[in-house]
């Protein structure tokens, strides 16, 4: 697979409710085989931008486009084709830009199927290659897991064996096997979590977007669910998570999107953000070398903290320089970090902040 | 499609496959039984046989007294009772006391007393005294003259309350004077009797064929019907009403509307909790033929069966057919509260209007057993809203001409199709509206946008 081509790519989304822009003129693209943070504070439109995305509510303006590998025997064991199914592409034209009129934007990636076999069609719904798991979540309380869990993938167009021996599989993984045939009242909240995200992933979609997924789940789960997703990265799927957790986020995060009061704040690779709201401050351990932090055109100021000094760089001072320097003079070092802003600084300065609309990175 | 039948599927299963499916489906026979046998029941429950003295100067009281309360007589009297009972279910409430009376027969035992040459005032207070000591229940005064016409018969009871004794007991007593009055007055009793006997007027409804039926059994009939549809009407809209907002409080709405159309869901959704009312109508329905089917073979029960109004084949399809625009109507109705409101609770308060609506038309059908042809009768029989219950009693009443059944369906079919487009729109945003209830200016707003 291509890196260039993204599973996902929204274009220039408005949504509004009344008076109210809930998300305004948002684009950004999800590359698969990425986990992508989709982070912010309450209210900042992420929800909304979910909606979108998995369809549950159009975009006033702009378009969502997705590309997913073609799904060819997706759900069947093995040679057994797939018939023709009696509905087409559900979202091809979720395209509301007013400009673009164009024919459909939404296609199984073509250029990916070896030249010998069929042309591409239209083989499942888009909705059917996403697996959503919504931050307000629920099961019917009165019903057993395993019909439930059925009755999910059954919603996503799974066959009935393949969900099945999939239920089976994912449950044994959860350790809740014994739980099967249980009510949902009967399981712990921690329990009923991790049912509600098998039934997220059974019917083994290409993208999954899960809102706030480790909320109400003990450490040990948690680290379990991030070897989960871990593995769905592996596996090339694209993973878009929600979460206020900036720690886990940092642990598991490619790539960030954060957006604040409807707009987009920054967005690209963690490295790239981190960069990009680095102050150029440097951790500095070292005896002698005065002379050299003097100089204006490399130091712009220094802070004196109990055993080591906080530089901050000049503009356009090269923090390579700086070290030569250091070490030509002769100072003893025995520490030169560039320190690096957590998300969690970036994620506060950025919600304090205007947004910084030059900032593409 | 295939996503659509999953949805009915999952509706159907989660109403059929629970034990409150099974319990109504049987409790509804055995409940309906129940308001015919039990209140006969509960009368039938005999008291202790009631101690009476009775003090008869006359001597010639009494003995026809005895032998109007004997044993032999309350039985054909209860046994007679009975019969008029399921005969005419028209009958006034006083009347339907009065037989329950009858059929109930709680003995009376004789207790001596000797009377003779004691004042009357002595004669009352010994009995009040052997009453008081509970020895007897209580006395009847018997004056010297029966035929004056200011003789009072006095009767005193511990059981003042119990108005079926005192009632026993004046029909007993009023028949035993009489025919002594008349004995005096040397009149033959039985020709008497013979003369004064009611007329049996023979009530059956005529149609426009000239075909006759019986209308006592005619009115059961119809009441079986318009009960039964209002019922499971009521009962599969409530199913509709919780299921709606049950996923929409346990925001499960958002995981199906991620998976499936909204229109999709809401059809698979009334379309399943209708296959499960047509399961539980079809079993009772079924059993109800099953039943006659059975009593016809048994000699003794065939002129109850004969009894029962003639029905064809078609007039069960119309009944199924007028169930399912009854049902798509209400259904829609309580879709769209469900996906108004956020907690059962609250839905419960607004499933109030569209059960009175319901509950109007289910009285409508006696108005329209009552003259199937009048305007009224056809006004509401192709009204939406109330056809679904009234057009099927008239049709069993007296067919009426086959046009205006197609216009009933007609207009229904149209309303259902309104409501439904109307519940599609409501349910498609207010199932995602979390916290707060939608106003009624919001939800005009869901469906005049979008």
């Amino acid at each position: 697979m291509s890196e260039g081509a993204a599973t996902l790519r929204v274009e220039g989304v408005t949504k509004r409710f009344g008076d109210f822009t809930a998300v305004d003129d948002l684009s950004f693209e999800v590359r698969p085989g990425r986990v992508f943070g989709f982070l912010g504070p309450n209210g900042a439109g992420k929800t909304t931008t979910i909606r979108m995305i998995v369809g549950i509510t159009k975009p006033d303006e702009g378009k969502i486009e997705y590309d997913f590998p073609r799904d060819e025997g997706r759900h069947r064991p093995s040679d057994e084709g797939r018939g023709t199914r009696d509905e087409g592409l559900e979202f091809v034209s979720q395209d509301y830009h007013p400009a673009a009129e164009a024919a459909a934007l939404v296609t199984h990636n073509s250029s990916l199927t070896p030249a010998s076999s069929l042309v591409p069609r239209p083989s499942s719904l888009i909705s059917d290659r996403i697996g959503y798991l919504p931050e307000e979540r629920g099961l019917y309380k009165k019903m057993k897991i395993v019909d439930q869990l059925r009755y999910f993938a059954a919603l996503k167009d799974v066959p009935r064996s393949v969900a099945d021996e999939r239920i089976d599989r994912w449950l044994a993984r959860m350790k809740l096997s014994e739980w099967k045939n249980t009510k949902t009242t009967d399981l712990s909240k921690g329990m009923q979590q991790k049912i509600q995200f098998v039934a997220t992933v059974l019917h083994d979609p290409d993208l999954l977007i899960l809102d706030e997924p480790f909320s109400g789940l003990d450490p040990v789960n948690v680290e379990f669910m991030i070897d989960v997703l871990a593995e769905f990265r592996q596996e090339h799927k694209t993973v878009i998570f929600s979460t206020h957790l900036m720690e886990t986020a940092e642990r598991l995060c490619n790539d960030i999107l954060l957006i604040n009061k409807a707009k987009k704040v920054v967005s690209g690779s963690l490295r790239q953000v981190k960069e990009a709201y680095g102050k150029n401050l440097i951790a500095l351990r070292a005896i002698g070398g005065d002379a050299v932090l003097k100089d204006a055109s490399l130091v712009k100021q220094v802070v004196e903290h109990a055993d080591e000094r906080e530089i901050e760089l000049a503009d356009g001072a090269d923090a390579q320089l700086l070290l030569r320097r250091l070490v030509d003079s002769g100072a003893e070092i025995t520490k030169f970090e560039k320190v690096e802003p957590t998300l969690n600084d970036i994620f506060i300065s950025a919600v304090e902040e205007v947004p910084r609309s030059d900032m593409v990175i | 499609m295939r996503k659509f039948w999953a949805v009915v599927r999952h509706e159907y299963r989660k109403i059929v496959l629970k034990w409150t499916f099974l319990i109504g489906t049987l409790l509804f026979p055995v409940l309906g039984l129940g308001f015919a046998v039990v209140p006969a029941l509960i009368f039938s429950l005999k008291g202790d046989p009631t101690r009476l003295v009775v003090v008869d100067p006359t001597g010639k009281v009494l003995p026809r007294l005895k032998d109007n309360l004997s044993a032999e007589r309350f039985e054909e009297k209860a046994r007679r009772a009975a019969e008029e009972q399921i005969g005419d279910l028209n009958a006034t409430q006083e009347e339907k006391m009065k037989r329950g009376a009858d059929q109930l027969a709680s003995g009376f035992v004789f207790v001596n007393y000797n009377a003779a040459d004691k004042s009357p005032d002595t004669v009352r207070s010994d009995l009040n005294g052997m009453a008081m000591r509970d020895e007897i229940d209580a006395y009847l005064l018997i004056p010297d003259g029966i035929d004056a016409k200011d003789a009072k018969f006095e009767f005193r009871s511990r059981k003042a309350g119990d108005f079926v004794v005192s009632q026993t007991l004046e029909e007993a007593l009023n028949e035993a004077v009489r025919s002594q009055r008349l004995a005096d007055a040397h009149i033959n009793e039985g020709q008497l009797k013979d003369l004064s006997r009611n007329v049996e007027l023979d009530s059956k409804a005529i149609n426009e064929k000239g075909e006759e039926k019986d209308s006592g059994s005619l009115f059961v009939a119809s009441l079986v019907i318009g009960m039964m549809i209002y019922i499971t009407l009521t009962i599969y809209g409530q199913v509709i009403l919780g299921a709606v907002v049950e996923e929409k409080e346990t925001r499960i709405a958002e995981i199906l509307f991620s998976s499936a159309r909204p229109f999709q869901l809401l059809a698979g959704k009334l379309v399943g909790v209708c296959l499960a009312g047509l399961t539980q109508l079809g079993i009772w329905v079924g059993s109800l033929l099953a039943l006659f089917a059975f009593l016809s073979t048994q000699a003794d029960m065939s002129g109850l069966v004969s009894s029962v109004p003639h029905i064809t084949p078609l007039m069960v399809i119309y009944f199924f057919l007028f169930f399912l625009t009854g049902y798509f109507i209400y259904a829609s109705i309580f879709a769209v509260i469900g996906s108004m409101v956020t907690t059962v609770q609250e839905g419960g308060q607004f499933a109030f209007p569209p059960i009175m609506i319901m509950l109007v038309g289910f009285y409508l059908c006696f108005a329209v057993i009552r003259d199937p042809n009048s305007d009224l009768s056809f006004w509401v029989s192709i009204s939406p809203f109330f056809a679904p219950m009234t057009m099927p009693v008239r049709i069993l009443a007296e067919t009426p001409p086959f046009w205006q059944i197609a216009l009933a369906v007609a207009i229904n079919g149209l309303a259902i199709a309104g409501l439904i487009w109307l519940a599609a729109r409501v349910y498609r945003v207010g199932m995602l509206m979390y916290g707060k209830r939608a106003t009624v200016p919001e939800v005009l707003k869901w469906i005049t946008q979008a």
